[in-house]
Order: C-alpha cells, then structure tokens, then sequence
C-alpha cells in the first residue's frame, strides 16, 4: 500500500446523530457487517454521536485493505479500532461490539484505555475452545469440523449466498442494492476471519482493561452461551452483568428493544 | 394445505418460532433424520445441522431472515442416523412481528445439487493451480531472463522463489570453475530459515546445455501449494540457461578485460628530458571493458608522441577496435609528420575498420629539445597544461570532429611552448563526465585537483588525480589519463646553445 491509509475510508464509516454528543461506536461481529445494527443504533441518535464501521473483509470495508498478516490475529482489528478511533478525534467511545468485536475491544482497550468511555459487549466470549477447567462451548473436532467446512467453500458458506441476494420477491419495496449489499461477504476472507476468531484466547486480556463495561447476554446462545458471558463478567475488573430474554447470537436483531433497554438503564446508572 | 398433505409432502417441513423454535415438522423429515416428533419439537432447527450450517445460521441466517424476512435456496447439511445429509433451505418469517411471529421452513434434498457443486469446485480449484503454475513460471522465467551476470541470476532465483514458487527460505548453489558446488552469497537479507525444516526442502537442478549450472534448494510454505514436478524442472531449465548464458557473457568480458590490460602494459619509452605516467581505469558498472587507451613513443631521436583515445563502444570488439587503433597511430606517426597529418591518416584508417567508425583521440608530439608541444584533438576533451609559474589552462586549439565522421573538414594542429618542468595531461571523457553532473563543474574540479597535486610526483598526481575524479562515482565508465612532464633539452645540447 502506499501513502497514508485513511481510517475512516477504508473501515467505510457511517455516521449518524450529534456530533457534539458523546461518541457510540458500533462494530459488528463474525458474519454480517454494520447492518446488523439498524434495529438499535438510530434509538441513540438523539443522545449519542454515532458511528459504524465494518471491519477490513466486511461488508463496504476497502478490500485492498486486507492484509494477511495483520488480519491474521484480532490484535490487528484491534489496531484498525485504534486508528479508527484516533481518526475520528471525538474523545472517548462508548464503544458496541458484538461477538468477537467485544474482544477486539477488549485488545484496544487494554492498550490504550484512554480512547474508551465505556464498553458494552454483546454475547462475547474469551475462548471458544474448550480447555482445562475451562468451557468455551465448542471441542476441538467441532472447530476443526467449522474450519473444514468453511475451507471447502462447499455447504452453508459461501458458495450460497449468491441465492440469498437474488432477493425477498415478497417484499419487492427493499431496494435491490440495499439486499445484495446486507450480509455480503468474501467467502476467503470469511474464512479467514473465522480462524482468527474461533481459534482467539483472550482470557488473560481480561483483567488489564480498566475500562468500565457492561456484559449482554442472550438466554440461550449456542455460540457464546450463558457460561462464557459469565466468565468474561467475572474476569473484568469493572463490569456489570444483564441477561436477555432471547435466543441466539444476534439479540440486536431478535430482542433489540431488550438490548437498548440494557444500554439505556447502564449509561444512565454511570 | 390441510394437515395430511403438509405431514406427508416430499419435503421436510417445519414451524418455528421467531428464535428458531421447531413448532411442527412433518413425517418426511422425521424420516430422513431418524429422529421421533418428542426430540425434535422444542429445540432449535439449528441443532439438527452439521456444526458449519449451524454457525451459518447464527451468523447469516437469523440476521438475514430477521432483515429480509427470508432467505431462499441455501445449503446446509442436516445431522441425520447415516451420517450427513445436504439439503437446501428456504425460510419465511411471518410477517407479523413479536412473539407471535412464525417461521415456515422448507428443506428439501440436494444430493444432485451438492454432488454437481463438489464438481464445479474440483473444476475451479484445478483452473487456479493452472492458473498459479503458469504465472509461477512466468514470473521466474522472466526475473532470470532480465539477469545480465551469475549473480544476478542468483538473486533473481532468490527474489522469486519467495513470491512466484511460495518458498519460506531458499538458497541458492551455483557450480564453479572446479565443478563443486559453492553456495551463493546473497546481498539481500535472506529468507529466515524456519525450524526443522531439511526433511521438506526442495531440490531443483539448474541445468545448463552441458552441465548442471547449481541447485536452487528451497522449503514450501506449505506442501499443498507446492508446484508440479514439471513446472519446478523447467524453472529450473530456464536458470540453467540464463547462467550459461551469464558465464559466456563474463568470459567474454573477462577476455576483453585482460585484451585491455595487455594492449596498455607497454613499458613507456625512456629518456633522460622526459617523466611520463598514466592510470587506467576499467568501467566496472557490468564489467563491460570500453575502448579506451593512452599510448607514448618516441618520433625519431628528438620527439616524443602521447596520445589518449576512446573507441566507442563496449566490450571485446571495443577492445580489439582500440588495439587496431592504438597500432594505427604508431604506424602512421613519423618525425615530421605533424598531428593533423597523423589524424587525417586514421580517418583513412577507421573507414576500413568498423569497430573504430567512431573514435575520438587527443594527439600530442613533443620536441624534446625546443619543449614545442604541437597537438590536435579530434573530437577529444583538451588537453590540460601545468605549467609551473602560471595558473593551469586547457588548451583548446588544435579542435576538430571525432575521427570518421562524415562531417570532417580537414584536420587542424595548434602548438604551445612548455618550460622545463611543464606538465600536460591527457585524458578521456570517462574522468570527467559523470552522471548528474554539469561538465564544466567537472573540468573545473579536474583543474583545481590538478594544480593541487601539480608538485607532486608524477605517477602519484596521475593516480591521485584519477582516484579524486572518480571518488564516489556510482557506476564508473572507463576512464584513462597520461601525464607528462618536460624536464627540458639534453645538457649537451643546452651547453651548445649557450
């Protein structure tokens, strides 16, 4: 690459509410990109200055900004939160992230607390390997069996996703281009990001953050279960602990007026 | 559709909630899943794929169905008694919302499809192993092309085994004059080498026309994207022949090289009323000798020829050009003759020879005992005079084109006369000019180094001169100076004239 890389440009930032608020960052997890936050991020625009990013491989990042290296470990999603948030210049972030994205948080904070005001962590998990006197939720062979099967580029990845975008034909009121660009991802980055994240530890990370946070967890989650979002609670130096009525990973789609509600009752309560 | 018909339709049908609560499903596939209505209903569709489709569900699926309210057509494979079963599914999210809202999924069997699908991808990831192999190729075919010498073909080999052949360390072992192999010493930082790797290294010969040129050895990143056999063998074939090449191009330079030494290792004539000296320096940019070459010899009893030229051109041809030359001069020169007749004589000369077509030549002759210096530069830098009481001057009279040119209008001579003690340099272009540099700046620093070292040695100031002119010269063209010094006429002769 050459010259300069722009933060904002390459994590294609949107914004949205008073800039002259407090600063909300919003980051997506492993699987969609910063749609998945259109059912809560505009309840905080009245109060907060809002941004979303997709992560480099995600949805509208610049592709060219995809290094294997960097983006081999989640110290170097870490990094592009740093520069993101050094480039936006609008003090501390209460910053979202969901799934992986809360411990890509979790990096960034631990060095360099100062960009962070809060953070709020959606079904996250330290590890999602079992280990000794410790449960992720997934063996070993499950892991391998995930990776396996995304390196196939063969069933339920990506070689499906070109029927998903042809389209909702009874719901012809969403625009064409708003369908291909939701969820769209490169099945070779997918891939590669869902090594980085499976294969992640961040266990020890957990108690350097000195940042004050709040944990969200579904009441059933097959891939960050009530185990894992405890643990993660327990091992924070500062944090509190909300369970949410629903099931599965994405409580930001299937109960989001739960979730900002928990939002809401914590950022007041500071 | 009434209860009968849903239960018994050749898909797999089923209810869920919102979460993905299974509500209903239907005999066929509880049929193919071997599973009874109890365990089914009640858990989440999502448990009964294998675990790729049930992280696919989390991450795409249940977002996607939530924003768009379906998804159509997607693969997964389902967890059933014989192992797996590939299917296709198509979900529909009810359009009332809350926890009243429903999900109606259909699963039907895509055996055909995934089987068909295996095969597309088979055909893709064979197209881009081709794909890879002859970019490899090309890559490395090209990097060993464009090298000129050994080395680089060395380094080439070494700089595109990293990218083009995937190598994680690669050396390089080129065959010597002894027919041993020697390993090549890079410039370049090598490739670290990684832990315990010997077991997986590879071997590719180099071979030449008539005999293996070295051995590029070096470790995969991975085993999987190692190229084939044929791919490596004609890389290797490729290298061969570049070194061959490169040998054949170093001998031949190397012959020039030593064509050049010999042609000016002449002993200078000896006489009691003169000092001369010179300094030779071989361009070493692509160890391409040029045609430089300075010559002295006596006219007669009482006379002295210096002369300083440069064939145009480059190696060995060059070489043997600027050795006709140089004997040309010899031959045509004669007590009497005058500077502007010898250089008429060597346009006559270099229409028969056509590696000397183009030749510039400074050309001096020396009355020993009257110090008269008489000279003529066709085409060549002038002369630059020491005297010993006044400031050094270029002498630029005597000026005419370079010899051959077709523009040549008749030769012209000039004369200066020296005090004992005098000194003249000659030199060729490649002392002054330099890249970059304004030529008349580098005159001017000629002459300023030149009266520096003006009471020096002779042979020192030749070589200090010389060495300060091509201090910090990137890339050096031949360059060649001669200095003389007039000690003044026979004391016999001095005595007579008194």
């Amino acid at each position: 690459m050459v010259g300069p890389v722009d933060p904002l440009q390459r994590n294609n930032v949107a914004r949205q509410g008073n800039p002259s608020h407090p600063l909300m960052v919003f980051a997506h997890g492993f699987g969609c990109d910063q749609g998945m936050w259109r059912l809560v991020a505009p309840s905080f625009a009245e109060t907060h200055h809002l941004v979303l990013f997709d992560h480099v491989g995600a949805g509208g990042a610049d592709p060219s900004a995809y290094d294997v290296v960097r983006h081999s470990a989640l110290d170097g999603y870490a990094d592009d939160v740093i520069e993101l948030l050094e480039a936006l210049e609008a003090g501390p972030a209460i910053f979202v992230g969901h799934s992986v994205s809360a411990m890509i948080a979790v990096l960034a904070a631990r060095r360099r607390p100062e960009l962070f005001a809060r953070l709020v962590m959606v079904g996250p998990s330290a590890r999602y390997l079992d280990d000794e006197g410790y449960v992720g939720g997934f063996s070993a062979e499950a892991i391998e069996e995930l990776l396996a099967t995304m390196g196939d580029n063969y069933l339920g990845w990506a070689a499906h996703l070109a029927p998903i975008i042809m389209g909702a034909p009874e719901r012809p009121e969403l625009a064409a281009e708003l369908e291909r660009s939701f969820c769209q991802t490169d099945p070779e980055l997918a891939k590669r990001f869902a090594r980085t994240t499976f294969l992640s530890d961040n266990r020890a990370d957990l108690p350097h953050v000195p940042t004050p946070s709040l944990v969200l967890q579904a009441r059933e989650d097959v891939i960050a279960s009530m185990q894992v979002g405890r643990y993660v609670h327990d091992h924070l130096p500062v944090s509190e602990f909300a369970v949410l009525e629903t099931t599965g990973h994405c409580p930001h789609l299937s109960a989001p007026s739960e979730l900002i509600g928990a939002m809401r009752r914590y950022l007041l309560s500071a | 559709m009434d209860t009968q018909d849903w239960t018994s339709a050749p898909v797999g049908l089923l209810t869920l909630t919102a979460d993905g609560v299974v509500l209903e499903v239907n005999e066929a596939l509880l049929h193919w899943t071997g599973h009874c209505r109890a365990s089914v209903v009640g858990t989440r569709l999502p448990e009964l794929f294998s675990i790729g489709g049930r992280m696919y569900w989390e991450t795409h699926l249940a977002p996607l169905l939530h924003a768009e309210g379906r998804v159509d057509e997607v693969a997964v494979e389902l967890v059933v008694a014989a192992g797996r079963l590939p299917v296709l599914l198509t979900a529909v999210l009810s359009p009332h919302g809350g926890t009243e809202a429903r999900m109606h999924v259909a699963l039907s069997g895509a055996r055909e499809r995934s089987r068909y699908e295996r095969e597309l991808l088979a055909a893709r990831s064979q197209a881009d192993h081709t794909a890879r192999q002859i970019t490899a190729l090309h890559q490395a075919t090209a990097a060993v092309s464009a090298a000129t010498l050994v080395s680089e073909v060395a380094e080439a080999l070494l700089s595109t085994a990293a990218y083009a052949l995937g190598a994680r360390a690669a050396t390089v072992w080129l065959t010597g004059d002894d027919g041993e192999l020697h390993p090549h010493h890079s410039d370049q930082p090598p490739l670290p080498a990684p832990p315990g790797s010997d077991a997986e290294a590879v071997l590719i010969s180099l071979l030449g026309r008539d005999r293996v040129q070295g051995v590029l050895r070096f470790v995969p990143a991975s085993r999987t994207e190692l190229l084939d056999h044929d791919v490596l063998t004609s890389i290797g074939r490729q290298a061969g022949v570049a070194l061959d090449r490169a040998h054949l191009y170093e001998r031949s330079t190397s012959v020039a090289h030593e064509l050049a030494h010999s042609l000016l290792a002449g002993s200078a004539p000896k006489d009691d009323r003169f000092v001369v000296a010179a300094a030779y320096r071989p361009a070493v940019a692509d160890l391409a000798v040029g045609g430089d070459w300075h010559d002295t010899f006596l006219l007669g009893a009482d006379a002295v020829a210096l002369v300083v030229g440069d064939v145009v051109g480059r190696g060995l041809s060059a070489a043997i050009a600027m050795g006709q030359l140089r004997s040309a001069t010899r031959a045509v020169a004669a007590p009497g003759r005058g500077p502007a007749v010898v250089l008429a004589e060597l346009d006559r000369f270099v229409e028969q020879v056509e590696a000397a077509a183009v030749a510039t030549v400074a050309y001096g002759e020396l009355d020993l005992e009257a110090g008269q210096l008489t000279y003529a530069c066709a085409g060549h830098l002038p002369p630059l005079l020491l005297p010993v009481s006044a400031p050094p001057r270029f002498l630029w009279e005597g000026r005419s084109t370079p010899l051959g040119s077709t523009a040549s209008h008749g030769r012209v001579e000039a004369s200066v006369d020296l005090a004992p003690g005098d000194r003249v340099l000659l030199y060729t272009d490649g002392l002054v000019e330099r890249r970059c540099s304004d030529i008349d700046d580098r005159m001017g620093r000629l002459l300023t180094v030149a009266r520096r070292e003006r009471d020096q040695p002779l042979a020192d100031a030749v070589r200090t001169i010389t060495d300060e002119m091509l201090h910090g010269v990137t890339a050096p063209d031949d360059a060649c100076a001669l200095l003389l010094a007039w000690q003044g006429p026979h004391p016999a002769s001095r005595a007579g004239a008194g």
